[in-house]
């Protein structure tokens, strides 16, 4: 095996970020070392070299080898997962696929993603498909696994009450904002106990925490690997299990390997340019969507493989890179907490926690600072926000969330505590700043 | 135009106005990155892109890797706009009207997609449709209560032969009692690849109340277009095809009249505006705020992707302005010399071949990069009137040219021939196709003695 990399400092020399530069939002859009970006310029070049020749033959068959690589790394059979370019479209996939009765009723929880949201709204308004949300006055966070659990079985009873059919649920694996684990395995189970299509926006998921999809069964499945598993952007993997495939008649746009109803009995001739594919025509249709630069997907194998080389005490691999991240974000949220004199957002049992974020609270006060307004609070953040990037030299992901700020930090193998440290004290000038009113200018 | 730089940036030349300029032909294609002697003789598929716009591509993909966050939220929407800029200018269109999407079939979908349909409502679309568009309209038709009308006809035709032909649709569904809702046609058709009446069909379809869709897949940089004068509905075109831009870039044209009607980018994303419910929801939206229109704020970020394509605009069409030919310069030289050396491509192949190009009385097919030739091969004799295997003949010749001949062309099995479709660039030149013949010829010569069954 190729030389190991120490997580911190010397993985950090992997990156090409600009000089002086801490990227502590790594959980937005992700990164990926030197190495994996001159793979990707390897197939760019291999593309622009023999375009045709790349793209029609030799393409396909790296892009099948890196479905395997990834089938493998989630224990999920390869007929079962295929690249997309991102969670949005996962999602997109799946919602505008399916065929809604009267009365079918979507249920997701109030820390969906925006684009998530906007998404079902989307479908509520051009189908017969309502919506039910559990939203922020049933719950805000800390609050426990069990009480998600419980809020969502009532979710599911009030939808039957009313005569309605829980369709489908949509819920994270990690939500976005705030950043924090949901117990993810134990509503896929009572999505299935009660017979509702569980639809699992892993966003943050695959390359950030253990993931073994035979086990945890879900309907519908899409992780974004350019966010946690050093890939490039846009490149996310998408997992129906067999039994599901026939519910997603159409890719994203629809494109050469959609398969029309037989019309009369007669099925049409209609040219496709691309040479045949050997695989199941779920698997085709996914193959080519649209011409796009596809590299991002074939990465897998090298970024895998990078992985592989990383150590930290004794570990190796994915075990040393969780291993690492998880131990440097919950130091991390403690120090920022420290010095800001707040808290990290957690429940009584820990397990917000359980990932690669901690969120923070900022030593702002709602009511002094915004006067209680909501889109003032936003201004508040879109300010801190542009400031730390346009004077400090890095960005944090920030949240109004339940009338106060909080920040989102994001753990890396290229990051040390000591970044962290000065990220807090940045936070706490940053803050002064607010309260001095300087964001009104 | 100048190229936005940063202090850290190694890009191309030195600001704006330069004195170099490359002749097309032997000289451009040193600034393109083919190997090993790779003759792309179908541009037309995946288009490429000359080595100094790949610089910029990976300037762009550099700066988004230095700063993640700042370049992605903040630098990007203004270079975004910069582009939109760039490509309305070129189009000779409003830039509240243009926006990049990653391709035409995208264009596509967005705008069938987003449509209303009421029963009665037909879409109308030619036989020379694109494929994924026709497998697209078949979805819409599976899903909602549109219908579809395919115009069939077979090449060669008069361009007053499928304008005769359209309004001879729009007619019929008239009588049937339904209604045209919405026509889709081409500016140039894929395969075979020949130019369609596209400016004659808009005016037909204002003519007639039908909104027009147009697939200009094979447009922007190909051919000239003002869509100010020409005025359709909705209009997209892949600046990857012959714009010299990376992949996947399309610009995507909507009046402001009809912004309306595409409520939704696809996916929808962050952009999307619900209509108003009764309890005001507050959706939280990540991205800094915009000071444009919910529509153009819509398509600016739909789903995290490489982005970079859509930036390199500015400096593709600088590139090309420094191209000559014969005295002109620009994009008049570029234009110039990709439809002669396409017409003299067509004319040479048939010749060796001992065929025809694909042409109607008027000549107007060719009026474009793409030229279609016959090869000389009986359907009966090879295929035994099997269309299947008719394909199959395709598929082998095809693969045969990228394994052994070192090359690729486009070829299609259509109206009882094989035709093979060619596609001339700045960076090809009339040997390029001499050669090409003599490996057609060579391959018909082994189709011939059954060599692609085996």
């Amino acid at each position: 095996m190729a030389n190991s990399i120490e997580c911190g400092k010397e993985a950090a020399k992997h990156f090409a970020f600009a000089e002086g530069y801490r990227n502590l939002n790594h959980g937005s859009f992700g990164t990926f070392p030197t190495t994996i970006r001159d793979q990707l310029r390897h197939f760019q070049d291999q593309t622009e070299a023999k375009p045709d020749s790349f793209i029609r033959y030799a393409y396909p068959k790296l892009l099948d080898k890196s479905r395997e690589v990834v089938a493998k790394y989630l224990n999920a059979p390869v007929e079962t997962c295929v690249y997309i370019p991102n969670a949005t479209t996962g999602i997109n996939t799946v919602l505008r696929n399916l065929v809604y009765k009267q009365a079918d009723v979507i249920i997701y929880f109030a820390t969906i993603y925006g684009a998530c949201e906007k998404s079902v709204s989307y479908i509520t308004e051009t189908t017969p498909a309502e919506s039910y949300k559990i939203d922020s006055t049933k719950f805000t966070y800390p609050i426990s696994d069990q009480r998600i659990c419980q809020l969502f079985e009532e979710a599911i009873g009030s939808v039957k009450a009313a005569g309605k059919t829980p369709k489908l649920a949509i819920f994270d694996t990690i939500v976005s904002l705030p950043g924090v684990r949901m117990p993810f395995e134990a509503l896929t189970a009572l999505c299935k106990q009660h017979n509702v299509l569980s639809c699992i926006d892993a966003a943050h998921g695959i390359g950030h925490i253990s993931l073994n999809l035979t086990t945890l069964d879900p309907d519908f499945f899409f992780s974004n690997c350019h966010k946690w598993l050093h890939v490039p952007r846009g490149c996310a993997v998408f997992y129906v299990p067999v039994r599901n495939q026939h519910l997603i008649r159409s890719t994203l746009p629809t494109s050469h390997g959609f398969a029309p109803l037989p019309i009369d009995g007669a099925g049409k001739v209609i040219n496709n340019p691309m040479p045949p594919s050997g695989k199941s025509q779920y698997v085709s249709n996914f193959e080519y969507v649209g011409t796009l630069d596809g590299s991002p997907y074939i990465c897998i194998p090298a970024a895998l493989e990078w992985r592989s080389r990383l150590t930290w005490e004794g570990l190796r691999g994915e075990e040393a890179v969780m291993g690492y991240t998880r131990h440097l974000v919950v130091e991390a949220g403690k120090r920022v907490a420290l010095r800001l004199g707040t808290e990290v957002l957690e429940n009584e049992e820990g397990t917000l926690g359980k990932c690669n974020f901690a969120n923070v609270l900022l030593p702002l006060k709602f009511s002094e600072i915004a006067g209680g307004d909501a889109g003032e609070a936003v201004r508040v953040a879109q300010w801190i926000a542009k400031v730390l990037v346009e004077e400090y030299e890095t960005f944090i992901a920030i949240i109004v969330y339940a009338d106060a700020w909080w920040v989102r930090l994001s753990g890396q193998v290229y990051l040390t505590v000591e970044d962290f440290v000065w990220g807090a004290d940045v936070l706490r000038e940053v803050c002064g700043r607010v309260v001095k009113g300087e964001w009104q200018q | 135009m100048v190229l936005k730089r940063t202090e850290s940036s190694t890009v191309g030349d030195a600001g704006g106005e330069t004195m170099e300029s490359i002749e097309c032909g032997a000289e451009v294609a040193k600034e393109f990155a083919f190997r090993d002697g790779y003759r792309n003789l179908n541009h037309g598929s995946f288009g490429t892109y000359p080595t100094a716009i790949r610089s910029v591509l990976r300037h762009y993909q550099d700066e988004a890797e230095a700063k993640p966050d700042k370049f992605i939220r903040y630098d990007y929407p203004k270079l975004l706009d910069e582009s939109r800029e760039a490509v309305a200018n070129y189009l000779n269109a409003p830039v509240s009207t243009c926006v990049f999407i990653p391709n035409a079939t995208t264009g596509l979908n967005t705008v069938l997609r987003n449509m209303v349909y009421e029963p009665g409502d037909v879409i109308i679309y030619f036989a020379t449709i694109y494929g994924a568009c026709e497998k697209t309209v078949d979805y819409i038709t599976e899903t909602t209560p549109a219908e579809s009308r395919k115009i069939e006809y077979s090449y060669p035709v008069s361009d007053q032969f499928l304008c005769d032909a359209f309004e001879e649709a729009v007619t019929a569904i008239k009588a049937a009692g339904k209604v045209p809702k919405l026509a889709i046609f081409d500016t140039i058709a894929s395969l075979p690849g020949v130019r369609m009446p596209f400016e004659a069909l808009t005016a037909l379809c204002h003519k007639h109340n039908v909104l027009s869709c147009i697939d200009g897949a094979h447009g922007i940089g190909h051919i000239p277009l003002d869509l100010t004068a020409l005025d359709p509905d909705f209009f997209f075109s892949n600046c990857h095809k012959w714009l010299h831009v990376p992949r996947g870039c399309a610009v995507f044209y909507v009046p402001e009249r009809n912004q309306g009607l595409l409520r939704s980018t696809l996916p929808t994303s962050h952009g999307f505006v619900p209509l108003p419910k009764g309890e005001g929801g507050f959706v939280n939206n990540p991205l800094p705020p915009s000071g444009k229109s919910a529509y153009i704020t819509n398509f600016e970020f739909v789903g995290t992707i490489d982005n970079s394509p859509y930036l390199c605009i500015p400096a593709a069409l600088e590139w090309r302005s420094k191209l000559t030919w014969k005295g002109m310069k620009g994009e008049e030289a570029v234009m110039a010399y990709t439809h002669q050396l396409s017409r003299e491509a067509g004319k040479t192949v048939a010749s060796v071949l001992g065929t025809e190009v694909m042409e109607n009385e008027e000549g107007t097919l060719g009026n474009c990069n793409l030229s279609n030739v016959r090869l000389p091969l009986s359907f009966g004799d090879i295929a035994d009137d099997d269309h299947r295997k008719a394909v199959k003949v395709a598929q082998w010749i095809a693969k045969t040219l990228v394994e052994e001949y070192n090359t690729f062309i486009a070829i299609i099995f259509y109206g009882g021939a094989w035709w093979v479709r060619l596609s001339s660039q700045v960076y090809l030149t009339a040997e390029d196709f001499e050669w090409g013949a003599g490996v057609l010829k060579e391959l018909c010569a082994r189709v011939s003695t059954g060599e692609w069954m085996r």
